[in-house]
């Protein structure tokens, strides 16, 4: 029968394959035998002895079959001692060993794409394994290897697939071939938070928006005995008609008609919503809008931080083993300086150039340095003089500033609380006369209210764009090294816009808190601060607005003519007005504080997190076309590694500096009384404890146990044994690298050393040899002459 | 992909997904992008060898200062010309799947010029000379201070060379290597 035939087949097939396992065993302990060797030897320039250790020759692809044969060899027994964790075992030729299972032989294969040689001896060397004979795997380990080789294909076919919707290929690839890799990482980022900003949209959406608009809420009527109660503080307050203001202006500033959508805070239900399922469920389902209000912004945050952390900490790591390397700076220069992907010529032009002068200022700041710890300690007094001075600067444009935005902002409110009563009083006391004389006046008056209102976004915006400027051009007086500096400026611009939110903040911080407000609506006409949270939210909508707006115009009103007239324009006075170099630290900044001020306001206005994912998905494009139009290829080199972790850095500061006002006005500041969740309360966080309060029994013991000591202490001991095994762990992976390290050094030197005794041997050798021969020949030639 | 789908079975396709870091639909991509370098040719033959200047072509290629290496450390016939099967396994390794250490060993062999197994001072210098470009010209002085930091750094046996072993520490430490030598197909 066939089965019969192909055992014996096989067998024979197995015979070989011993016979050659063996022959390649001896060949790679003695490569082609004493007597090669010593031929080779003979034969061998001396000076050229090292391509023929063994080392050299394992990678030696060129010289096919042999090499070949090896190669696998060291796949199929690195393959297995990763498996067996035998070493010995591996190294002897076993004779089962090369009949290997099914799923060796699929690892074998899977290894093969790393081999270093051409298409078709990999095909040759798949046929081989593919046709030789394996054992079958039996039972459970055959499951376990089908599921193992199912979920690789499955992956396979999940990354084709995402392949296909992955965002934006062409568009990174274009900016990679003309900016290489730095600028593009920065691309990328920005598609990491428009995905960022997807899921927590989704959050907003499916536990917020969705619930609000679907869900009916029962409409209670105010009691007039009660008129303080929070029923009708609200309904005086949902009631109040609203100015009416032109719809454009209510949509860019979020009030009006706007105030009293789903957009903000204020229309959210304070109620249990409850629903009679019809047959599936008996009985009553709740949505407690209350409560999912304050878990869906707790699920978000954990969801950034989480992202940030993950994808920072990748980076990182990668930080961590370069700055132990930190002295291989040349060679990374040298070796990883050309980014392969640049396919556009100009590109290439400015890329070398780029090169040429990093490898310079490398060169030359070497010597500088040499040069400074040879000069006088005046000049380095000089300089650090200098510096502070610089920093003095920077610290007074700061503060600067600051009570720029506070008087801004103060100035702005007195002057539309007069206006709010300003035409009260107009309307009490003035005829008729000055009634006309207020009209006409009137279309002025609600252009200046819009300038009013946006007085402290704008201020805001113009001084993250004019500061920043000037602290680069400060920057050039204080000598830092080019990692430095980048650094260095991103921190001050960092500053300067932390400042000016935190002037805004602190200003609605007093306003909100202020005693002597009145709280309930029925009692005021005072119209800002009935809902706060409504407010706040509507000042970070307009900041966000007005940044946007700012971005267009700056790239397509002023920089586009400017790159316009830098192209077309010979003069040289107009280059240097019109080149942009497409300046990293400074794009990078823009999109971080948008997303601060989307993480913070997104709990006071649950539309921002889609406000912003529309906004990221168009400044990308906006940044693209800033990039590929308006810029010229930067004479700086960006690294691709070091930018990321540092995009990651400033954003997990700026997640910390939104999410703490946000847990501040969370847990102390009191709710408005007249809209929103939380009506009634006396703090967000007392209606988490009320509910709490609701839970069995059980449950609250069980929460209440994880906040005493006698959970945390032992708690804390187990976290600190865990981070002393870690450290433990790292310290001696150190000292193994260092160990490591001079044992290749020690080893090279012996290698050295050996190959030159042993050259010097063969010279030796070769000329007895010569010698040998030479009296040969003139015994040869004596017996000739003797005959 | 219709059309590039018939010039390859279904058992091919398997085998250079199973041997390079590309999924079917990018080998087929892959031979798109091969046939724009010759249409007719390719359209006849769909692994038909391309003189290196053709190859060259490719835009990525065209502008990269050690295109002729890059060639020839991948043509399987040593002289630079590729066939498809070529170029496939030239943008499996410069693919993004591919590891390190892949891309370490081809790195290593494009920059060992003189193909002695080891990045000696010439290679070295060779390769400062092509990273600088035709233009601009670094003095012989600073190619030798440069040359003589890099060896600084990175040789350990102090033989005035890189080995393999050598280089392949150098790669590990660099996370700015496996980003730069990278081509996206």
């Amino acid at each position: 029968m066939s089965g019969g035939n192909s055992k014996n087949k096989s067998r024979s097939k197995r015979h070989e394959g011993w016979e050659e396992a063996g022959g390649e065993f001896y060949q790679e302990l003695y490569p082609g035998g004493e007597q090669e060797l010593f031929d080779n030897l003979q034969r061998a320039d001396a000076a050229k002895l090292a391509t023929l250790l063994p080392s050299k020759q394992a990678r030696n692809t060129t010289t096919a079959k042999r090499t070949r044969s090896q190669n696998e060899r060291r796949q199929s027994t690195y393959a297995r001692t990763t498996q067996s964790r035998d070493i010995h075992l591996s190294m002897l030729p076993d004779l089962s060993e090369n009949l290997s299972n099914e799923e060796r032989t699929w690892e074998e294969i899977m290894q093969i794409k790393a081999m270093p040689v051409p298409m078709h001896q990999k095909r040759d060397l798949k046929a081989r394994l593919q046709n030789a004979t394996k054992l079958r795997l039996q039972g459970f380990e055959q499951l376990q290897w089908r599921q193992r080789k199912v979920w690789y294909r499955f992956s396979i076919r999940f990354t084709e697939i995402m392949g296909k919707f992955e965002l934006w290929q062409s568009a990174l690839r274009e900016i990679e071939g003309k900016f290489g890799v730095g600028v593009v990482s920065y691309f990328l980022f920005l598609r990491w938070l428009f995905f960022l900003n997807i899921a927590i949209s989704l959050f907003v959406i499916v536990f917020l928006i969705l619930p609000q608009v679907l869900l009916v809420e029962n409409s209670l009527l105010c009691n007039d005995t009660y008129p303080n109660s929070t029923i009708c503080c609200s309904e005086a307050y949902f009631n109040r008609n609203l100015t009416g203001n032109n719809v454009i202006l209510d949509l860019i500033q979020g009030t009006g008609w706007m105030e009293r959508t789903i957009l903000f805070y204020g229309v959210y239900s304070d109620q249990i919503y409850s629903y009679f399922g019809k047959s599936l469920w008996q009985g009553e389902m709740f949505f407690n809008m209350p409560m999912a209000f304050i878990l869906v912004p707790i699920c978000w945050a954990l969801f950034s931080l989480i992202a940030i952390v993950k994808t920072g900490a990748k980076g990182f790591k990668e930080r961590l083993i370069e700055s132990e390397g930190q002295f291989y700076m040349y060679c990374n220069l040298v070796f990883g300086g050309w980014d392969f992907c640049i396919h556009n010529e100009k590109s290439a032009k400015i890329k070398h150039k780029a090169l040429y002068n990093e490898i310079k200022g490398c060169l030359e700041k070497e010597r500088f340095n040499e040069e400074t710890q040879l000069r006088s300690k005046e000049s380095h007094i000089l300089m650090h003089l200098r510096r502070i001075l610089v920093n003095l600067l920077v610290f007074i444009i700061l503060v600067a500033s600051g009570v720029l935005i506070y008087y801004a902002f103060n100035y702005s409110r007195e002057l539309l609380d007069e206006q709010m009563s300003g035409p009260e009083y107009v309307n009490r006391t003035a005829e008729r006369l000055t009634l006309e004389l207020y009209r006409e006046g009137y279309t002025f008056g609600r252009f200046q209210n819009i300038v009013l209102e946006f007085l402290p976004s704008i201020c805001i915006v113009v001084l993250n764009i004019i500061v920043p400027e000037i602290f680069e051009h400060l920057i050039h007086y204080e000598d830092y090294n080019p990692a430095h500096v980048i650094f260095i400026s991103l921190l001050r611009t960092v500053l300067l816009r932390l400042s000016s939110f935190a002037v805004l903040l602190s200003q609605i911080y007093i306003q909100i808190t202020d005693p002597n407000r009145i709280l309930c609506s029925v009692y005021t006409d005072e119209g800002r601060l009935e809902c706060w949270e409504t407010y706040f939210g509507q000042q970070l909508y307009k900041l966000i607005l007005t940044d946007f707006a700012v971005q267009f115009v700056m790239i397509f009103f002023i920089n586009f003519p400017r790159s316009f007239i830098a192209r077309h324009s010979h003069s040289n006075c107009l280059k240097v007005i019109g080149t942009q170099h497409f300046y990293l630290p400074k794009h990078v900044l823009d999109i971080v504080y948008v997303q601060t001020v989307i993480w913070m306001g997104a709990y006071f206005c649950p539309f921002l997190p889609l406000i912003g994912l529309i906004y990221s998905f168009l400044i990308f494009y906006m940044k693209k076309f800033a990039c590929l139009v308006n810029s010229t290829p930067s004479p700086i080199v960006y690294k691709a590694s070091k930018s990321k972790s540092l995009f990651m850095s400033f954003l997990l500061l700026g997640f910390v500096i939104s999410i703490a006002p946000v847990a501040y006005a969370i847990a102390e500041i009191m709710p408005s009384i007249n809209c929103g969740p939380f009506r009634g309360y006396s703090t967000v966080w007392e209606y988490v404890v009320i509910t709490f309060d609701t839970f069995p029994n059980i449950l609250r013991e069980f929460i209440f146990l994880l906040g005493t000591s006698t959970f945390a202490v032992p708690a804390f001991a187990v976290l600190l044994f865990f981070l002393y095994y870690y450290w433990a762990v790292a310290t001696a992976n150190r000292h193994m690298v260092t160990v490591l390290k001079n044992q290749l050094v020690l080893e090279g030197h012996d290698k050295q050393f050996l190959l030159n005794r042993l050259s010097a041997f063969i010279r030796q050798h070769q000329k007895r040899c010569e010698r040998n021969r030479a009296s040969f020949a003139d015994d040869d030639s004596e017996q000739n002459s003797s005959r | 992909m219709g059309q590039g789908k018939s010039q390859f079975t279904e058992e091919e396709l398997q085998d250079y997904e199973d041997l390079t870091y590309f999924t079917k639909s990018e080998v087929l991509y892959a031979h798109q992008k091969f046939k724009e370098l010759a249409p007719e040719k390719v359209g006849h033959n769909k692994n038909a060898k391309l003189p290196m200047a053709k190859i060259l072509q490719y835009p990525e290629l065209r502008v990269n200062p050690f295109r002729d290496r890059i060639c020839k450390v991948f043509s399987s016939s040593n002289d630079g010309d590729c066939t498809f099967e070529d170029f496939l396994d030239m943008m499996s390794v410069f693919s993004q799947n591919a590891p390190k250490s892949v891309k370490a060993e081809h790195a290593f062999r494009i920059f060992d010029f003189d193909g002695d197994d080891m990045i000696g001072v010439s290679d070295l210098s060779e390769v400062v000379e092509r990273l600088c470009g035709v233009e601009l010209k670094l003095s012989e002085s600073e190619i030798q201070a440069l040359i003589q930091n890099v060896l600084q750094e990175a040789d350990l046996d102090d033989d005035g060379a890189l080995s393999f072993a050598e280089f392949e520490h150098i790669i590990d430490k660099s996370s700015d290597f496996s980003h730069s030598f990278r081509i996206r197909l």
